[in-house]
């Protein structure tokens, strides 16, 4: 695979384009263009399809339109292109079973195949969700790795240190992200589980130089580092910074790609192609060691609408029966904490992840906005429902979810809003209120009904 | 309205939704051979069609390449009419000037690039400032452009003080009244609008634009 000192050249000598030009004039004409050669087509009756050839038909569009359009530089606006030869060395040079954790938390994220009964990897927490206190982070935290299903955790930001609010860019957010780092360690170590690794890095961090400077107070190269695209198909020397100084301390990142349905890239068929092409350019720009793929449904600011299903599936698919490289999928939902529209979101997306190849991260409670609004309830259930999911056909799958999204579409514009984490959790155990429990045996119950087998 | 008149104007209104910047305007160049006045096919052929670009956005039965094609015809429908309408008139058909950009720290710009395609389509003059927008740009562009409204988008908490900021200079500098100050993005809400003085905030683009027609009418 090219070097990484290659992509920073391409990033500075490439072609250059006003980035609307590379926009509008490259991508989405591109887009449209192989969307239209493959004959991709959505289908709204089939959240989940079982159509081999569909998904390989969305990798191959995604190959064509990596090599045709690349990876556009927003600070040098030059694109970053790579031929189809070093495209296919970088699938196969790619990481195919990286290690993330210490000790006995110490594991693999596989590759997994649509309809596999391998247990998903399950990366859970607060998905960067933001908390009030630096004590609601730090039970937060001890909640999820008490979870014994969690193998990777992603912390809650902080919205303030010593009392005062965080400004992004300015001292107060390199001292919170120490901070950050500092309670995520220690409440690991309340857990009694010291290696589960960190993987969103410092949520609490905006800029390289925050993150960069709070991880040398306790993250480690086993932990692992979300770098993220820009939408769409953006990268900015911010970011590249980061891949830089992990690269140079040998240490593990996750890629992260959030494309919104009914943005540039359209539709759910654009979505799903442009998914395959940032797990390309995750590989070879930000040198993942694992991708995340992370569609959203701008309208609801979640992913758990009948529409975004059909994407996620059908990439989840592409992705993971033509690569070796590891994804995982990202949960978001609208609802908050002890409702029962929350629970079925949960079940949706988990089994559609699972069912299509993926591995999971969750996520985003109460589409991840609201203030202590998400509790470790939820990725405990997430994760259950994951490992229940593993070895369901994708016929299956489809049916469940069928099941479940009417039960909450019409609510997405509007979404309960649930309870806070101290509303619905006792503070000192962390353990949650018999309603929460009552409520979650009640859904479990339900799901085991529709066949997903419960351990 | 005569047979004739209304299938000129649905002509254009099609153009403008399929994004056809050549047929937009060629067909207000029909409108205006016809006899139509100028701020009419503003009103019910222009205006009318970015309307429903907007309605078929929410439905996703268009995307954001849509809107912004279907803005650039609409920028040629213009281009016709404006001579006949005239500099004064032209100013009281748009319902006014926003400035958007993305709040210091925050690179996220989809949100606020959605906001600024419904504000066109809504008939305001739109001016994006882009993602990483200090305070101080935000009151030197509003003061330069004359803008009704400013409008700053954020996705993060950490960015959010940006919005506080913004207010907060403009009562320094004496200029509050001058601009209604708009606020949104993921982890922004009602409270918070509330909280720092914000004249106006929406959980959505397209309430946003709801929100700042209500503004400026009321100005």
């Amino acid at each position: 695979m090219i070097d990484f000192f290659d992509v920073i050249k391409r990033a500075l000598n490439g072609p250059y384009y006003s980035e609307q030009d590379f926009t509008l004039k490259i991508m989405v004409p591109k887009l449209k263009a192989v969307i239209k050669k493959y004959g991709i087509r959505y289908d709204p009756a089939t959240p989940i399809p079982s159509n081999d050839q569909l998904a390989d038909d969305v990798f191959r569009a995604g190959l064509e339109l990596c090599t045709e359009v690349g990876c556009y530089c927003k600070d040098t606006s030059r694109v970053i292109r790579f031929t189809a030869d070093e495209i296919q060395e970088a699938l196969r040079d790619a990481p195919s079973q990286p290690f993330f954790g210490e000790g006995r938390d110490r594991k693999a994220m596989l590759a997994r195949k649509p309809e596999s009964s391998d247990p998903p990897y399950c990366y859970v927490g607060a998905g960067g969700s933001v908390v009030t206190s630096e004590d609601v982070f730090v039970r937060l935290v001890e909640g999820y790795g008490r979870n014994p299903l969690s193998d990777s955790i992603t912390c809650p930001a902080l919205t303030k240190i010593n009392g005062m609010e965080i400004v992004a860019g300015s001292p107060l957010e390199l001292l919170a992200c120490i901070r950050a780092v500092e309670l995520g360690r220690a409440a690991l170590r309340r857990a009694q589980r010291p290696g589960l690794p960190i993987m969103n890095s410092i949520a609490t961090g905006v800029t390289a130089t925050g993150k960069i400077g709070g991880s040398a107070f306790g993250l480690r190269d086993t932990d692992c580092w979300v770098v993220g695209f820009t939408s769409p198909l953006k990268v900015q020397f911010e970011r590249m910074n980061e891949v830089a100084y992990l690269l140079a301390r040998g240490a593990q990142l996750v890629g992260e790609a959030s494309e919104p349905i009914g943005g540039f890239a359209g539709g759910p068929e654009g979505v799903a192609v442009i998914s395959v092409v940032y797990h390309i350019l995750s590989i070879l720009v930000l040198r993942s060691s694992v991708h995340l793929t992370f569609p959203i449904d701008i309208r609801y600011g979640c992913n758990t609408s009948w529409e975004i299903m059909w994407p996620i599936s059908v990439a989840a698919q592409a992705i993971s029966r033509n690569s070796h490289h590891p994804i995982l999928n990202l949960a978001y939902t609208a609802a908050g904490p002890m409702t029962e529209m929350c629970l079925y979101e949960i079940a949706a997306t988990m089994t559609t992840f699972v069912a299509s190849g993926g591995n999971i991260e969750f996520g985003g409670v109460a589409k991840g906005t609201s203030q202590d609004r998400f509790t470790p309830m939820e990725p405990r259930f997430a994760t259950e429902v994951a490992h229940a999911a593993a070895g369901l056909s994708r016929v299956q799958a489809n049916e469940i979810v069928k099941t479940l999204i009417p039960k909450y579409k019409d609510r997405l514009s509007n979404p309960p809003k649930g309870a806070k984490f101290q509303e619905c959790f006792d503070w000192d155990s962390i353990q949650p209120c018999q309603e929460y429990i009552d409520l979650y045996g009640q859904i479990k119950t339900e799901l085991a009904g529709y066949g997903l087998k419960f351990k | 309205m005569s047979t004739d008149k209304k299938a000129l104007l649905d002509e254009l209104q099609q153009a403008v939704i399929e994004g056809d910047g050549e047929g937009a305007k060629a067909a207000a160049q029909k409108c205006m051979e016809a006899g139509i006045p100028p701020l009419e096919t503003v009103e019910f052929g222009l205006r009318d069609g970015l309307k429903i670009v907007g309605e078929r956005f929410e439905k996703l039965e268009l995307f954001l390449p849509d809107m912004i094609l279907a803005a650039e015809a609409g920028n040629e429908v213009m281009k016709v009419l404006e001579p006949a309408i005239g500099a004064s008139n032209m100013q009281a058909s748009s319902p006014g000037t926003v400035i958007v950009g993305a709040g210091k720290g925050d690179i996220h710009t989809i949100g606020k690039n959605i906001l600024g395609m419904l504000f066109k389509l809504a008939g305001f003059k739109v001016h994006d400032l882009g993602e990483d927008v200090s305070a101080t740009t935000f009151l030197e562009e509003a003061r330069r452009l004359n803008a009704d409204i400013i409008a700053i988008s954020c996705l993060m908490t950490s960015t959010m003080p940006c919005q506080r900021e913004v207010i907060k200079l403009l009562n320094d500098v004496h200029e509050r009244d001058k601009f209604k100050v708009m606020v949104g993005g993921a982890p922004v809400t009602q409270q918070w609008a509330d909280d720092i003085g914000a004249d106006g905030y929406a959980e959505t683009a397209g309430g946003g634009v709801t929100v700042a027609l209500k503004l400026v009418a009321n100005k």
